[in-house]
């Protein structure tokens, strides 16, 4: 196996147990962890995707859920100083990064001419 | 509403007066710009160059030697109106794969080839049709057919898939397009280097390994970039074939 | 009694919203697609699968330009919010554009072998050594694994189920997939590429980005020196009482890092989390409408004094007790569990008489 196989093996597994979290989530999880979602059915399969792709997340959260009351104030915590950051930090990095391939850019070395280093040694037949 | 609040939007409630004139503008910019910039993207693609399928031609059916540089060539001894005799074909199968399996046991024999014309200058490849349909042995001897060696060359250029910088792909060259090139070359279709200027009259030469060899899968880092290498030249028909020598490779600055 | 999921809480501003977001992203395939080859006129024209991948290709870029562009400009001026209001839409339509172009080039460049094409993307070139030539294609691969997830978890159901902080960090990746589209451009295409308007289109894109999201970042941090507390032991000073507003609101930066928005609403003052329940949008920056504070983001509701949403909504955020020392008006930086009544604090003493 290659390393290329080997990686959509990867992304094989990790979407079957994906499928598995989805089917237990969407029947079983869900209507225990909110109740909004109790009745409500049409919007599931809009989830299976979510639960496909960050299925340990969705395992995790649902966890804490059943385990006690989670600590209300986490809630209420937006990440605004990541704002700063992303400020300053993007800018910077989209001109390396558009820089370091802009002098990557090759030139067609039109002006190089073939050289002849050597003649042929003999002539075959 | 004081000036110090702009209109306040609430995403399901009528859109404020005062932010109607504001969004229709912003709307009728936001799709004319749009408009705008699918024409200045589109418009500013490059020429993809000249290769192309000869679909026009039809099939083509010729006879001629078969040679193993080691990628299978065919030194074409009777020919038609479109493909002259001491022209020298570059064969490939259909996709990205080489035709190996059928042509090597006929090496050195009379042949009868046919298929689709790949046409790009003077570069010429077929790819042939499926099984004995596409590549045969004919009865008769095999003419000798003159290999000429021309020395010991530095070319600059770029190393490509033969299929593709013929016109299978437009474009068919290029860093956008080396793993492409990259995937022809794993599956056997002949390497092309394309001379900044004609050697002995060619511009495209068929590149091997230095002792005859399939290309070096070191050189596969080069394929795409703008390169400077040394190697044997030697002429089969209309065809140059390149030994490049992997140790003297260099990307041009 | 709550309110129920639905796949899409649809209404006028969102068809409309979608009708412009799709008439313009419409007329760019259509005009790439189907203007632009006779335009060009090349003697033998671009592979049709090469054509149609790079509109596809670049109206990605573009869509994800444009959406990255809304964050900052409507934190800079507020009349870009309603751009904000369905983003997420743009951003899922985003995603199926830039699946297309995945599709066009695995079906092109990387088909036709005797491999599997997607193995074929992974292994065909292996120069990782290399800037020049480097495999880009994996930096359009994170990108658009970066966008599924994000299109995954966009509906209403992952904010809440996630919460809305860890939900933000994980759509926070539209950073680096971001960095890494302009990685897959400038390692890619524009290699290639000798016309320059593309290259100025693409850098000019860019730059706006980048841009932008400076400028609201320094607006942002003057605006947080602003409404920081003075760090004291205990109660807050927010402001005196003649500054407020009716119907608007203070907000204040507490020493713990919360930020409380102090609302006046017919004379009396009351406080909750400047963080919405819904995508922790900034209450404070809201108004009140029809006795209910309303975020600026998406139109969600509460009432001030007890911190929640009007049934049949269950949104609730946390309330903050206050005083009044003298003519300033100070809140308790304990917040209350959301949900919590508070009696609102009368501006006057007629108020409090009455």
């Amino acid at each position: 196996m290659n390393e290329a196989e080997a990686i959509f093996l990867a992304v094989r597994i990790w979407g079957y147990i994906g499928a598995g979290v989805a089917l237990l989530f969407l029947t079983v999880g869900i209507d225990r962890v909110d109740e909004d979602a109790r009745g409500a059915y049409i919007f599931r399969p809009l989830l299976i995707p979510g639960i496909l792709v960050i299925w340990p997340l969705v395992l995790w959260r649902w966890y804490r859920y059943e385990t006690g009351p989670e600590n209300w104030s986490k809630r209420y915590d937006p990440p605004r100083k990541a704002h700063f950051a992303v400020g300053l930090i993007l800018p910077i990095a989209l001109a390396v990064i558009i820089a370091v391939g802009w002098a990557q850019r090759q030139t067609w070395p039109a002006d190089i001419a073939p050289v002849q280093l050597s003649q042929p040694a003999e002539v075959n037949q | 509403m004081s000036d110090k609040h702009p209109p306040f939007f609430v995403g399901y409630l009528p859109v404020p007066a005062g932010l109607r004139g504001w969004l229709l503008v912003a709307c009728a910019l936001f799709v004319a710009g749009l408009a705008a910039l699918g024409m200045a993207m589109g418009t500013s693609q490059d020429d993809p160059g000249p290769g192309a399928f000869r679909f026009d031609y039809g099939r083509q059916t010729v006879t001629g030697v078969i040679e193993l540089t080691p990628y299978p060539l065919v030194r074409v001894t009777k020919g038609n109106d479109r493909i002259l005799p001491g022209t020298t074909l570059m064969l490939s199968g259909q996709g990205k794969s080489n035709v190996d399996a059928r042509a090597i046991p006929l090496e050195g024999q009379l042949a009868q080839v046919s298929g689709i014309v790949l046409q790009r200058g003077t570069l010429n490849m077929l790819q042939l049709r499926g099984g004995r349909n596409g590549i045969s042995g004919v009865e008769g001897a095999a003419p000798a057919q003159e290999t000429k060696a021309l020395g010991r060359w530095q070319l600059a250029g770029e190393i490509c898939d033969g299929k593709c910088l013929a016109g299978a792909m437009r474009p068919g060259t290029g860093i956008a397009h080396k793993a492409c090139a990259n995937l022809c070359l794993i599956g056997g279709v002949p390497p092309v280097f394309v001379s900044t200027q004609p050697v002995d009259g060619s511009e495209f030469l068929l590149v091997t390994g230095p002792d005859g060899e399939e290309l070096p899968k070191t050189l596969y880092d080069y394929v795409g970039n703008f390169v400077s290498i040394e190697g044997e030249v030697e002429r089969r028909g209309d065809l140059l074939v390149f030994r490049a020598d992997p140790e003297t490779a260099g990307k041009v600055e | 009694m709550s309110v129920k999921y639905i796949p899409v809480q649809w209404n006028r501003n969102k068809w409309l919203y979608d009708a412009v977001m799709l008439a313009g992203v419409a007329l760019f395939l259509y005009i790439f697609l189907h203007v632009t080859p006779d335009v060009l006129g090349h003697a033998q024209p671009i592979n049709p699968q090469v054509h149609n991948a790079r509109a596809f290709g670049a109206c990605a870029f573009v869509m994800l330009t444009v959406i990255l562009c809304i964050g900052p400009l409507a934190r800079l001026d507020e009349r870009f919010l309603p751009l904000l209001y369905n983003r997420r839409h743009f951003g899922v339509m985003t995603v199926f554009v830039a699946i297309t172009h995945a599709s066009y080039i695995v079906d092109w460049y990387f088909a036709f072998s005797m491999s599997n094409k997607y193995e074929a993307l992974l292994f065909a070139n292996t120069s990782f050594g290399q800037l020049s030539g480097f495999p880009f294609e994996v930096f359009g691969i994170f990108s658009l694994v970066v966008l599924i997830i994000l299109a995954a978890t966009s509906h209403d159901f992952w904010m809440k189920f996630l919460s809305p902080p860890v939900w933000k960090r994980i759509h926070y990746l539209i950073y680096p997939a971001y960095l890494s589209v302009v990685a897959h451009v400038s390692l890619g295409i524009l290699q290639d590429q000798q016309h320059s308007a593309f290259t100025l289109l693409f850098i000019g894109g860019a730059a706006s980005v980048g841009v932008l999201h400076l400028l609201a970042a320094l607006k942002e941090r003057k605006r947080e020196h602003a409404v920081a507390a003075v760090a004291t032991e205990g109660w807050v000073d927010v402001a005196e009482r003649d500054a407020f507003e009716d119907g608007f609101a203070k907000i204040r930066l507490l020493p713990n890092g919360e930020r409380v928005a102090i609302y006046l609403q017919d004379g009396l003052f009351s406080a909750i989390s400047n963080a919405c329940a819904h995508q922790n949008g900034p209450l404070g920056e809201g108004k009140v409408i029809d006795c209910l504070v309303t975020c600026p983001w998406h139109g969600f509701q509460y009432d001030v004094r007890n911190g929640r949403s009007p049934a049949p909504f269950t949104e609730m955020v946390p309330t903050y007790n206050l005083r009044m020392a003298g003519n300033m008006v100070q809140v308790d930086p304990v917040a209350n569990p959301p949900g919590t009544p508070v009696p609102p604090l009368p501006a006057t003493q007629q108020e409090a008489m009455t």
